[in-house]
């Protein structure tokens, strides 16, 4: 089947069922899932799951479920025994392709995986087959029951067990586990359709230790003891219809905390926290108040729950009525930083509650919605909770972000449309991943996804005005809400989800305002505009003359077309103006409302109202203008270089009173090095009534000032007497006051002051002694024990002024670093480290923060030459056991020694320990930081890029990371800087390779080849019996339908001969390949797996027959399950089995074996006639793949 | 007389260790001593009409007229004490005869026996110098009510306070240098300790004792160092926490604190009562205002009726 997932939707279309089209032949209502053993010493899991599903089709006989890692001994389809298949193509992406090492190649084959699973496009890893006993039933559409029992051992993904290795039992030892994972990852712990748009009621059951709590979606209904007493068994129902995706689980000795003001919310935290539990959940009810108050619809659920556990996968993670969080999220009262990034997590995780558990989507596509729903009013909390200008600050910080993701790495989609013609207009701007699914997505991608998803919900906003946005949320929960309390007969539920069209058209319907060409600009195009602002001053006529400019080639780019606000401050006032910036136009005239004579000195009008006196002898005598903005509602998603005079960008700076126009003088003002700017900063850093954020901002910009100024500077080092003044006793001026952190604006700037401060350096490019001594001095006499508030954060912040200060060592040639020519001032920083970090030793700070900073200063030490560079100490700190801020602290460290030194033995330190930390999110940001800081990229040399690197990091995201999305994309990306997208240049020309592919290729086309394309091939003359199959699978790979394009000239000339065969590989593997198939008579021992037929290249089909043996009833050993245990490993199954060329002929025999009874052998006969009448009726509606069809068939046929 | 009698004795062993060299004043002392209890032996015998005697008989005797001795002094010494005096009185010593068996009445005759042999005195060596205790002051005469047999007050700086009046440093800037300096000593002198103490890292290869660094120690459960506030700064949370909490809360989480435990009593109790459910017990943990079902008591399983499936 092909993986656009569109086909089968559109087959359904005639059902109509209120806008949804499922893309499986059958709707769950039900489903149960149990889980009565759970060990944590051998973390592994036992249980079994029952899914209540109505055929929607009359011939449903196969039955696609997702399940990953799960052994799976047993499936019964309402008490009968089903047979069923096992396959997950992405265990392994590709197969025995050793020597391509292509990543285009790789992509296409791993996003043909995906789809080949995909529950989304109805498929699934698991195929159950509905006994031949039912189909009389299912034809009558009546509901059936699918009982799965499964078991999960040492799971690596989807479920994370945290067991600390001390003394005592389970509980006492803090043991835990939880559900985790990227998207719907729910399938990695129990079989089920984890699609978001698949939603049913739920039955949860968990028997766990006494001493443990489980916790998980939904009301607890009761907790009842086991026979023995040793265990409790938590019941919870879950009767809102929820998809798996958003199913988790909690299980942990963890202390309950019923929230004071809202009894229907609990919160959980591991032992000895509880103190710290109470601080952090106390100001959560204000959360809920505010989202129920703007939704003006109650909080959905009936309960709501928080856990807080220990080595998260993500520090929020949103599932239905709970929230899993970070342990590292709590905090005392007595800590100032973490407390808004806390309450900023706290009020994510309830806005996603709403929109992406409650409602959910349709399909991948729409994600954005959700996405952008939940990020825009977390957004209005923050304004609320933090204000205007914090809010103002935080979009602008996102818009930053996305615009220079966007300009760097291309275009983000948020409406990726498959199989339209779109596609094609906009091409692919990754090429190194797909995005068609969440699962392929660069995990960058995915937090610009959000983000941008967010930023255009704003932009909706501004267009229908916020009492429609909030009215257009409020319908949808209302019309989901009451959906939600309907039955399932009602076919209801579909208006639970959401669908880019739905929201637009209610959009439409609340507001009447045609929002398309927003749409079409933001959500269905990707990049960003980038615009250039210059203008003139036209005296005569009194008009400015302005003139914008667009950037429309640079990837990541796109034309803007359409209003733009520009605002102009004059000596009249503030005024707005609308310009249409349309295809051919760039300049535009503004007249001007001032004259510009200034004889009369009056006060100045600003756009808020206020009225300021100014100083104008800074302005041009001939013009009225102050400044311009451009865009100064972030209307647009746009980057703005604008030019203005040094002093308009003062003014704006001084004046105006937007925080956003503020920062953006204040960058600006980075070109300026002049008295008159340095004044206008430090005038704005003394002002009190200024957003602290700015004057922090202004603290960096003033630095660089005085760096650039560094001849003319006169006085005391910048800000020194700034802070003096502030900060320091009126007595004795060199010595800071007693920390006082109540005022945290002033808070703020104390510790951010130093640290711009030490980035200041005098006319020999070091930093003054006199900064140097005026920073060891705040360190020396920092004095916290009158505060009401933990210092740590400031006291690492001093660490990082004294990292900044660092400049690299004179080195006389080379000589190798010891302690006799070190530095003096080196050597006084390095004593307060070492005395900072043995303190750290004793008294712990609050998440290790100056810890972090010590192991960050080294590195810089190192760095510069002062101290030898050596990774062991950063080595040692990053072990597993240590706290995570720490970790990732070290381990960026050996990550920069490695790009520096290029050390072949710490990179494979740093892949071994991806590979095999028990961390996931460790593990993620090892990849993470590699890619960011890498040891070498695809267009430079090294001694590190090599043959087995390449292998390495091939397997890594072939078949090693194939238990977590998030870090398989990773690795991805980690491959694409390094290497590129065409085959790494270290790798030897695989001449020898490639004719032999040649000549498998060319068996296809002429059989009298293929004794020997089989002889050629290794894994096919181990077991004989597979080579057909293996025939099969690979030759579309190898091939394609290009082929006889090729010029069996060329071949000799090998340069050209691979670039033409790449560019063969860089085509996806279209449906195009399935030409193959049906011709190929062997394709069709590939079961009813479109993965076979979109080209994925694993398949390694296995039937399991659980059949009772002997008629003992017990269950059977499970048959081993994973597909990449090499190619042997589906053939045991049949391994009895004469070798023949008819791989159907095989499972037919098989399973008559097992059928064991000549009477059933006809009864199914019969049933197989009946059934090939279904399917030509049916067509390729459940099975889309026709070679899939007939391979079902085909038993009764040989019969 | 009594009393040195009684330290002879005691240091009797120390006596024979030390005689081979005697650069001791105490063991010269003792040495002198002996020498002079070997004269009156030596005399009592040519009194009873010896003329010579044996080295090791006149041992002998000198070692019993010393035990004898020693025992009168110990045993004067103990009636003195019993009667809550320092210094033994005549009396004691006649008790102490007569206690030992000796006829009191005989002594005076025999003191005043006419052949008795006058013993020079012993040649006066120097009294070995005790060192004195340092005496500061005036020692207090007794107080009349005191017997003045009572021991004297003690040097009068072991109770009398002497309070000093130096100038207290008030300039801050000096306090807080001062402090400031303190602290960093403090700290570093802990830190060199535990760095001295236990294993170390180091940023130069060459040296490992200028910049000491305590090894990194991986932790079992590191989140809890990480977050908790250390003992110091709980202190100064509970503090400020009880002034800012308003009443509300502390009242509702009181339940909240004990419910939990009550449900954990309450396990143990079903526990031990096992199939005999005391419904009065689970009671009491509903009667709990909240209504929450994670404090609500754990069922007792139904007896063989199939659960698992619903």
């Amino acid at each position: 089947m092909p993986p656009t997932g569109s086909d089968p939707a559109r087959m359904n279309r005639k059902k109509g069922d209120k806008g949804f089209e499922s893309p499986r032949p059958y709707k769950l209502t039900h489903q149960v899932v149990c889980i009565n053993n759970i060990n944590f010493q051998r973390k592994s899991v036992v249980g079994f799951v029952e899914l209540t599903i109505f055929p929607t089709v009359a011939n449903l006989n196969r039955i696609k479920l997702n399940s990953k890692q799960c052994r799976i001994y047993r499936v019964r389809i309402n008490d009968l025994e089903a047979a069923f298949i096992y396959n997950d193509p992405t265990l392994e992406v590709c197969h025995s392709e050793s020597k391509q090492r292509n990543l285009n190649y790789f992509s296409n084959a791993y996003a043909a995986a995906v789809s080949a699973v995909d529950p989304d496009a109805g498929n699934g890893e698991l195929c159950i087959k509905v006994p031949s006993e039912l189909w009389k039933h299912v034809d009558e559409l009546k509901v059936l029951k699918i009982h799965i029992n499964f078991s999960l051992d040492q799971p690596k993904g989807g479920l994370h067990f945290v067991v600390p290795s001390v003394e005592g039992s389970m509980a006492e030892r803090g043991a835990h586990v939880f559900s985790c994972g990227y998207q719907n990852s729910t399938r990695f712990w129990f079989p089920c359709v984890d699609s978001y748009s698949e939603l049913c009621t739920w039955k949860l059951e968990f028997t766990v230790d006494a001493a443990m709590v489980a916790v998980s979606n939904g009301d607890l209904v009761e907790t009842v003891y086991t026979h023995d007493m040793r265990k409790k068994t938590f019941h919870y129902m879950l009767t809102i219809p929820t998809s798996a995706s958003n199913i988790s689980l909690a299980i942990g000795p963890f202390e309950i905390l019923v929230d004071p003001y809202m009894h229907e919310v609990t919160h959980f935290c591991l032992p000895q926290l509880l103190p710290l539990l109470k601080h952090t959940t106390s100001y959560l009810h204000e959360v809920f108040e505010f989202y129920e108050e703007i939704l003006t619809c109650r909080y959905p659920y009936s309960c709501f729950k928080t856990v807080f556990i220990d080595e998260a996968y993500v520090e929020v993670a949103a599932y239905a009525s709970m929230s899993i969080f970070s342990t590292n999220l709590l905090h005392s009262a007595m800590i100032i930083d973490e407390t808004p990034l806390t309450r900023r997590c706290l009020a994510q995780s309830l806005a996603q509650q709403f929109f992406g558990c409650f409602i959910s989507r349709m399909s991948w596509s729409d994600e954005w919605v959700l996405k952008g729903i939940s990020g825009y009013i977390y957004g209005l909390w923050m304004k609320k909770t933090f204000g205007v200008n914090e809010y103002r600050h935080w979009i602008k910080e996102e818009l930053d972000k996305i615009v220079a993701y966007e300009l760097k790495t291309g275009g983000v989609l948020l409406h990726p449309m498959f199989g339209g013609g779109k596609e094609k207009d906009n091409p692919a701007p990754h090429p190194h991943f797909s995005i068609k699914h969440p699962h392929t997505l660069s995990w960058e991608y995915y937090t610009m996804f959000q983000c941008k998803a967010h930023l255009v919900m704003r932009l909706i906003e501004n267009r229908i005005s916020m009492e429609f946005m909030l009215q257009v949320f409020n319908k949808l929960l209302s019309l989901a809400s009451t959906a939600s309390s309907q039955k399932f007969q009602s076919h209801m539920w579909s208006q639970m989800l959401v669908s880019t069209s739905g929201f637009l058209k209610s959009i439409s319907n609340v507001s009447g305002k045609d929002i398309q060409p927003l749409i079409k600009q933001w959500v269905d195009q990707s990049g960003v505009v980038k615009f250039y602002g210059s203008f003139a001053f036209n005296r005569k006529r009194n008009v400015l003359e302005l003139e914008i400019k667009q950037d429309y080639t640079s990837p990541g780019t796109q034309k803007y077309v359409g209003p733009l606000k520009v605002t102009v401050q004059e000596l009249d006032g503030s005024f707005n103006h609308t310009l249409q910036i349309e295809e051919n136009s760039l300049k535009h005239d503004i007249p001007c409302h001032s004259k510009s004579r200034r004889n009369k000195k009056k006060k100045i009008p600003l756009m808020n109202g206020e009225e300021v006196d100014m100083d104008l002898s800074a302005m041009d005598a001939d013009s009225p203008l102050l400044w311009i903005r451009i865009d100064p509602d972030m209307a647009v998603l746009r980057k703005v270089d604008s030019e203005q005079a040094d002093f308009m960008w003062q003014y704006q700076l001084r004046y105006e009173r937007d925080v956003v126009a503020q920062q953006e003088a204040i960058s600006a003002l980075e070109r300026f090095p002049t008295p008159a700017s340095r004044l206008a900063l430090t005038d704005v850093l003394e002002q009190e009534q200024c957003f602290y954020r700015v004057r922090m901002a202004a603290c960096f910009c003033l630095a660089k000032i005085a760096n650039s100024m560094v001849s003319t500077w006169t006085g005391p080092p910048a800000m020194k007497s700034l802070f003096t003044r502030m900060f320091c006793c009126k007595t004795c001026p060199n010595i800071v006051k007693t920390n006082n952190f109540m005022s945290f604006q002033s808070y703020f700037l104390q510790k951010t002051m130093p640290v711009a401060m030490a980035l200041l350096r005098d006319v020999h490019n070091l930093c003054p002694k006199e900064v140097l001594t005026f920073i060891l001095d705040l360190i020396k006499y920092n004095d916290n024990r009158k505060n009401k508030f933990s210092d740590n954060y400031y006291r690492a912040e001093m660490i990082d002024a004294l990292a900044n200060s660092v400049t690299p060592a004179v080195s006389v040639n080379n000589e190798v670093r010891t302690l006799d020519n070190l530095n003096p001032d080196v050597r006084l920083i390095l004593e307060e480290i070492t005395r900072f970090l043995n303190m750290e030793k004793l008294l712990p700070s609050y998440r290790h923060t100056i810890t972090v900073s010590c192991l960050r200063a080294i590195r810089v030490l190192q760095k510069n030459g002062h101290v030898p560079s050596d990774p062991s100490l950063f080595k040692s700190y990053a072990e597993y056991g240590h706290f995570v801020d720490i970790r990732i602290a070290a381990l960026e460290a050996v990550v920069d020694y490695t790009k520096v030194d290029r050390s072949y033995e710490e990179l494979q330190w740093l892949l071994t320990m991806v590979q095999n930390d028990p961390v996931p999110y460790v593990r993620h940001k090892i990849l993470n930081m590699l890619t960011k800081n890498p040891p070498f990229t695809k267009s430079m040399e090294s001694p590190l890029c090599n043959e087995a690197l390449v292998d390495q990091l091939w397997k890594l995201m072939n078949s090693g990371t194939s238990h977590d999305w998030r870090l398989r994309c990773g690795a991805v990306d980690l491959y694409f800087t390094l290497f590129g997208l065409s085959r790494p240049s270290c790798l030897p020309l695989p001449e020898l390779g490639l004719v032999l592919n040649l000549k498998e290729k060319k068996a296809v086309l002429n059989p009298t080849i293929i004794p020997e394309a089989i002889a050629g091939n290794q894994e096919a003359a181990v077991n004989p019996s597979s080579h057909t199959q293996l025939v099969g699978f690979q030759n579309p790979f190898s091939s394609s339908q290009d082929e006889e394009e090729i010029d069996m000239d060329t071949v000799h000339d090998s340069q050209a001969f691979i670039s033409h065969h790449l560019n063969m590989l860089e085509r996806p593997s279209t449906p195009g390949l399935s030409k193959y198939r049906p011709a190929n008579s062997r394709s069709a021992l590939i079961p009813q797996h479109s993965a076979g037929c979109d080209g994925t290249p694993t398949t390694k089909p296995q039937w399991n027959m659980e059949l009772p043996r002997k008629g003992t009833g017990k269950e059977q050993p499970p048959l081993e399950m994973s597909v990449h245990t090499a190619a042997a490993a589906p053939l045991s199954v049949f391994g009895k089995e004469p070798a023949s060329s008819k791989h159907s002929e095989h499972h037919h025999h098989h399973h008559h074996e097992h059928k064991k009874k000549k009477k059933k052998h006809k009864h199914k006969h019969k049933h197989k006639h009946r059934r090939d009448g279904r399917e030509r009726g049916r067509g390729p509606l459940a099975f889309p793949s026709p070679a899939g069809g007939r391979s079902a068939r085909s038993p009764s046929l040989s019969d | 007389m009594a009393d040195a009698a009684a330290t002879a004795g005691a240091a009797g062993s120390g006596t024979r260790s030390g005689s081979k060299q005697s650069t001791n004043p105490a063991d010269n002392y003792h040495l002198a001593r002996r020498r002079t209890l070997q004269v009156v032996v030596s005399s009592l015998l040519t009194e009873a009409g010896f003329e010579s005697a044996e080295k090791a008989s006149v041992e002998t005797l000198t070692e019993m007229l010393q035990s004898y001795i020693s025992e009168i002094g110990r045993s004067a010494k103990s009636y003195c004490e019993h009667t809550a005096r320092t210094q033994p009185t005549l009396s004691d010593i006649v008790v102490t005869l007569v206690e030992m068996g000796f006829n009191v009445d005989t002594l005076p005759a025999y003191a005043k026996r006419s052949q008795r042999m006058v013993i020079t005195a012993p040649p006066v060596t120097n009294q070995p110098v005790a060192p004195k205790a340092l005496t500061a002051g005036q020692n207090r005469p007794h107080p009349p009510h005191i017997p003045s047999h009572f021991p004297e007050f003690p040097d009068p700086h072991t109770y009398i306070k002497t309070p000093t009046y130096r100038e207290p440093v008030s300039d801050y800037q000096v306090l807080r240098e001062k402090a400031a300096s303190q602290r960093r000593d403090v700290e570093r002198a802990l830190t060199r300790f535990m760095a001295k103490t236990g294993e170390t890292q180091s940023l130069f290869k060459d040296d490992v004792s200028t910049f000491p660094l305590i090894a990194a120690r991986p932790f079992t459960i590191p989140y809890l160092t990480a977050l908790l506030p250390s003992e110091l700064e709980m202190q100064q949370m509970e503090e400020t926490d009880s002034s800012e909490q308003d009443e509300q809360t502390d009242t509702e989480n009181l339940p909240l604190h004990i419910s939990p435990d009550d449900s954990g009593a309450e396990k143990e109790n079903t526990s031990v009562l096992q199939q005999n459910p005391s419904l009065s017990g689970s009671r009491n943990g509903e009667e709990s205002i909240i209504d929450n079902p994670y404090l609500r008591p754990v069922k007792k399983p139904k007896i063989r009726r199939k659960k698992s499936l619903s």
